[in-house]
């Protein structure tokens, strides 16, 4: 091999192998490689290493890639994350969803009955505004022993000589007035509610179905 | 496909669906591993670097501009890595390609005796370990380009979008590269 073969006509195998030979170099290059054996064994051995790549056979990602893959991902964005939990947890979702749906019509009902009527337990010395809302004790009255009123609001102008318990109502204890007992407010929403939830728990998660999930 | 991609890809941008992302990843798999697989002449390092292609696909998916390929855009998300890793080994370079070559091996050497392959099939094997070992010797630049341009069949333009280098480039390192190939394998 000539100092000219390895400039000119290895240049030209190059182009001659990328296919972007031009008819008449590429005439050039054939001419020279009928005198020139280097050449030709060099492209011999050229065409050779190639298609000894080319020919290799092609490999697949091997099994569970995908998966594994997938398992490697950082955290998914929320909705994703909440979307792929409710796949797999369904028996806590329809158990979430119930007691939300169950809750809330507690609450519905609840304040159904927080406008309901008013009712007084322990004495009739007294006097119901229905319109307004409240039960009075007049001044000048006394109710003997514990009084109980619901859902209304509270006026004591006269006395109590036991305790007042008031469910769901407010209380207002005028100057005059006097109650000799504890006073007592009951909230009952929260209670109720409460009472109500762990019913329905009871029904939702049987003994020992809850610890299986 | 392209289609396919495209809705994939807009699934992933928008909400981070990661079940279209696995469809994606099915579809790529094979391709991205078998660039890993011949970057890095080995199946363990192959997996790893292919895993890692997709998880980096995915968490920079935002910055892949759609009006491009986005097999370039994965492909060159491959080859970086795999090139990274291969200059990392450098240091215990000599001491590696014996290794190298020898891990290159196994992936053949399982399949030719799991299966009990009739003897000629056996020779195809070793002489597609031995193609692979001298692939795996070439310098990381060239071995890139050779892999590309042969065994992915990409052309001279997609390579020199893959491997960001210009087209000239990209020409001198297949020439290279060929050219070692054929001092090791022309006169098989
Ligand atoms: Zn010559």
């Amino acid at each position: 091999m000539t100092m000219s073969c390895e400039n000119r006509y290895e240049i030209l195998l190059d182009k001659y192998l990328d296919g972007e030979i031009n008819q008449e170099d590429r005439l050039e290059l054939f001419e020279h490689m009928e005198t020139c054996e280097d050449c030709a064994a060099r492209l011999r051995e050229l065409k050779k290493a190639v298609m000894l790549v080319q020919s290799s056979s092609h490999i697949s990602a091997p099994d569970g890639f995908t998966e594994s893959v997938m398992n490697s991902l950082p955290n998914q964005k929320k909705r994703v994350t909440w979307k792929k939990w409710s796949r797999q947890h369904p028996f806590f979702v329809a158990a979430s969803l119930f007691i939300i749906l169950m809750v809330s019509s507690l609450f519905s009902v609840w304040n159904e009955q927080a406008g309901g009527d008013i009712s007084v337990q322990g004495s009739r010395n007294v006097a119901i505004d229905e319109d307004a809302g409240t039960v009075t004790i007049p001044e000048g009255e006394t109710v003997e022993g514990d009084l109980t009123v619901r859902n209304a609001k509270v006026e004591v102008e006269g006395e109590i000589t036991g305790s007042l318990t008031v469910i769901n109502g407010e209380k207002y204890l005028a100057s005059a007035g006097d109650v000799a007992g504890d006073i007592e407010e009951v909230d009952q929403v929260l209670e109720w509610v409460w009472y109500h939830t762990k019913q329905i728990a009871g029904d939702v998660f049987p003994a020992g179905r809850e610890s299986k999930d | 496909m392209d289609a396919v991609v495209k809705r994939l890809i807009k699934e992933i941008k928008k909400e981070g669906d990661q079940d279209a992302f696995a469809e994606l990843v099915d579809l790529y798999k094979d391709k991205v591993y078998q660039i890993a697989y011949r970057m890095t002449g080995n199946g363990y390092e192959a997996q790893d670097m292919a895993q890692e292609a997709f998880l980096r696909a995915y968490a920079n998916i935002e910055s892949y501009d759609e009006s491009r390929k986005f097999s370039t855009w994965l492909f060159r998300i491959t080859t970086n890595l795999c090139i990274d890793r291969i200059r990392k080994k450098k240091p215990d370079y000599s001491l590696d390609a014996e290794i190298q070559g020898t891990d290159g091996l196994t992936g053949y050497s399982q399949l030719a005796a799991s299966q009990n392959l009739p003897e000629d099939q056996v020779v195809t094997l070793e002489l597609q370990e031995w193609v692979q070992q001298e692939i795996s010797l070439l310098p990381e630049k060239y071995r890139a380009a050779v892999i590309l341009r042969y065994i992915e069949d990409l052309s001279i333009t997609e390579i020199s979008d893959v491997l960001d280098l210009p087209e000239n480039t990209v020409k001198t390192h297949i020439h290279r590269g060929r050219e070692a190939l054929r001092k090791r394998l022309g006169n098989a």
